[in-house]
């Protein structure tokens, strides 16, 4: 059985070993194990209460329980651009147009803005490679979703998640060499390590400030603007499904997309309810094929427990198999908030 | 002997010989009858009308070889650039980007549009007969300008720019062109500047990028013509450059030619200059020149419709004499004539070459 928690402090080793498998691009989880431990730290401090607004950084791990096993890590950042400026470039149109002249151009422009100040952040995504099988991904994904539900007052109403933008297998990304190479002769790896170890707002006062007409870039870095790496694609549709729409904001290193929703129009913050579990049978959560696979979490911050079963519902009572009520450590009596995995299926 | 004067509509037929011949990129001068003639009589209007601030007047200068009434080549002045609307330019800016943590120090030339240069008096319409390139003759075209500008203080800026042609293949192609404007155009700037129908720049100028230009980011060809001169626009160039004209800041918006500017009173004419009392009579005037002693100087009347100035040895009053002082200098009968004089007279004058006359020197 697998299931997502928060981090806790003996997390570290593991999690060190499973970082060693990151790629290059995912930035909020470099492989630097003085900064795993802050992360790790910061998020401890932040279920406790004790961090301020600006340093909560909610982390949490995927942990096959059955192999007692770190299988993949995800986080929220309660609100970001708060310490440092949080940077991203707006995708905007700028026409120049003449009737007299007969002219009528309409040049995209990149805009150098710090809007998403303030908003919280899904981040840190990564499943442990032999795991990327069957709906864990999606609940890795979807599992911070539930706790947002369960606690949207510790949220900020904006929600982002930036994604992944193009590169290649050596980690050379278009649209740096296109833009950011320029300004700083460095290469995309580099920069991209400083922006996870917490550098990205010094690589950004780096960067040009002005608002750039994209037509000044190569025609490959053009094309990759707002697009996800082929590698970020599964995740980006996750996304996609529970509402993030891309919005025109896109990473000012590799032009990756930020997608965004309001907290209260995310589909499974909106559709997933709780419910008092009235009972807890003995058959597995596959054994039930007939009924849809729910993401089922407890009501708990500190001990917060999401995963996948199946489940009865009816008005305010579940029945939940006893498996996954072990993973939550949930007790008939308790209450769990359920929604479908797939938002297809939720009503 | 050749005199610069202002251009009369007489002159039309022989300007407009000379506006088919020039460059591309010489703006100021249309191969368009219809635009001469508006050109020369907003000039005579210009040197005939009281001014207390420059307006929209335009001064144009015609330089006629006296003995044959042939025209050789043409300059002018625009009281106020950008008069009516704005006068648009990029200023080259070097942006620092640094990081003290990244220990990381990097310069950015970045090309801002402005309007700096608006409200300026430019210097405009250089044209010399390819015969005359290499005598005093572009000096006389470009310098008597000075000597105008000097004594019709009221009519112009306290600050002078000139454009200058940018680089271009045969076909007019200008690197920067294609590489900037050709984005917001989707046509040669030939095209877009026949297109304009003659209106100012202005006009164009607001279909480019309002936005800065970050060089790094342009081909190589194009970061090359920033402020690079069109062979062609050379001879007024370096005249320009040893007037004082400085080029480092602002370019053309539309070819990146070197667009110069300077103050009046840093110029090295209008510093070198003297306004003198004119005699055809001063002793030994004859044998001074005759013997070489004389100073080879630009020399210009005082008039505004009137104005004429021409390139002639003069001679420095003594203190003795009809004179009466270094105050005075003295001209042949025939140079007075030409620039219509008479004794006593006041003149502008400034030595034809002014590396080899030192600024305080009374006596140059």
């Amino acid at each position: 059985m697998v299931v997502v928690r928060p981090i806790r402090a003996n997390d570290l080793a593991p999690l060190l070993a499973l970082v060693r498998d990151t790629g290059v691009g995912l930035t909020t989880l470099p492989n630097n194990e003085g900064l795993l431990r802050g992360r790790i730290e910061a998020s401890i401090a932040t279920f406790s209460g004790t961090a301020e607004k600006a340093d909560e950084q909610w982390v949490f791990v995927m942990e096959d329980t059955t192999q007692n096993k770190i299988v993949g890590i995800c986080a929220i950042a309660g609100a970001v651009g708060l310490r440092e400026p949080w940077y991203s470039y707006r995708v905007g149109t700028v026409v120049h147009a003449s009737r007299e002249l007969g002219i009528f151009t309409r040049t995209p422009t990149l805009f150098l803005s710090n809007d998403h100040t303030g908003a919280s952040e899904l981040c840190s995504l990564f499943l442990a490679p032999e795991y990327r099988v069957g709906r864990n991904g999606a609940l890795l994904s979807k599992s911070r979703l539930m706790f947002m539900a369960q606690f949207r007052e510790r949220f900020s109403p904006k929600v982002i998640a930036e994604l992944r933008g193009v590169s290649d297998e050596s980690g050379r990304s278009p649209f740096w060499e296109s833009l950011g190479r320029h300004f700083f002769s460095m290469d995309f790896a580099e920069a991209d390590y400083l922006t996870g170890i917490g550098k990205k707002s010094f690589v950004a006062e780096l960067m040009p400030k002005h608002p750039l007409y994209s037509s000044f870039l190569s025609k490959e870095a053009q094309a990759v603007i707002g697009e996800t790496h082929e590698m970020t694609r599964p995740a980006r549709r996750l996304l996609e499904q529970e509402g993030f729409r891309f919005e025109g904001h896109v990473d000012i290193f590799d032009a990756g997309p930020a997608l965004e929703s309001d907290l209260v129009d995310i589909d499974a913050v909106q559709k997933s309810t709780t419910h008092a579990v009235a009972a807890v049978t003995e058959a597995s959560a596959d054994s039930a094929s007939a009924a849809p696979l729910m993401l089922i979490s407890n009501v708990h911050l500190a001990e917060f427990r999401v995963g996948l079963g199946r489940c009865q519902i009816s008005d305010d009572n579940v029945v939940i198999s006893a498996d996954i009520a072990k993973a939550l450590g949930v007790m008939v009596g308790d209450t769990v908030r359920v929604v479908a995995l797939s938002p297809s299926e939720r009503a | 002997m050749f005199v610069l004067r202002p251009a009369e509509l007489t002159d039309l037929p022989q300007i407009e010989s000379i506006a088919a011949k020039s460059a591309i990129g010489i703006t100021s001068l249309p191969p368009d009858r219809d635009r001469l003639t508006d050109k020369i009589t907003n000039s005579r209007y210009s040197f005939a009308s009281e001014v207390d601030l420059p307006g929209e007047e335009a001064y144009f200068f015609v330089l006629e070889n006296a003995n044959t009434g042939e025209i050789v080549g043409t300059s002018g002045i625009a009281a106020a650039a950008g008069f009516h609307d704005r006068f648009y330019s990029y200023r080259n800016e070097i942006i620092v980007h640094a990081s003290q943590e990244l220990k990381v120090s990097n310069k950015i030339h970045a090309l801002h549009l402005c309007h700096d240069l608006t409200g300026l008096s430019l210097l405009t319409s250089f044209y010399i007969d390819p015969t005359f390139v290499d005598s005093d003759l572009p000096d006389l075209l470009s310098r008597a300008r000075l000597l105008y500008v000097a004594e019709q203080r009221q009519r112009f800026a306290d600050k002078l720019a000139a454009e200058n042609p940018g680089v271009c293949d045969a076909e007019g192609r200008s690197p920067f062109w294609d590489a900037v404007g050709r984005r917001f155009f989707n046509m040669d700037y030939p095209q877009a500047e026949q297109l304009s129908g003659g209106r100012s720049k202005t006009f164009i100028a607001e279909l480019m990028p309002q936005y800065p230009i970050y060089v790094p980011l342009l081909p190589a060809a194009a970061k090359l013509a920033i402020g690079q001169l069109h062979p062609d626009g050379e001879l007024p160039f370096s005249i320009l450059m040893d007037e004082g004209f400085e080029a480092d800041t602002y370019v053309d918006i539309f070819d990146g030619g070197p667009t110069v500017e300077a103050r009046v009173e840093t110029l090295r004419s209008v510093r070198l200059q003297r306004r003198m009392t004119v005699s055809t009579s001063l002793p030994n005037l004859a044998e001074t020149i005759e013997s070489g002693r004389a100073v080879m100087s630009i020399v210009a009347n005082t008039k505004s419709e009137g104005f004429r100035a021409t390139i002639a040895p003069v001679v420095i009053g003594t203190g003795s004499g009809v004179g009466n002082g270094s105050d005075h200098i003295g001209v042949s009968r025939e140079v007075a004539v030409l620039i219509d004089v008479d004794d006593g007279d006041a003149v502008r004058v400034v030595p034809l070459d002014t590396a080899n006359h030192h600024l305080t020197g009374a006596t140059w």
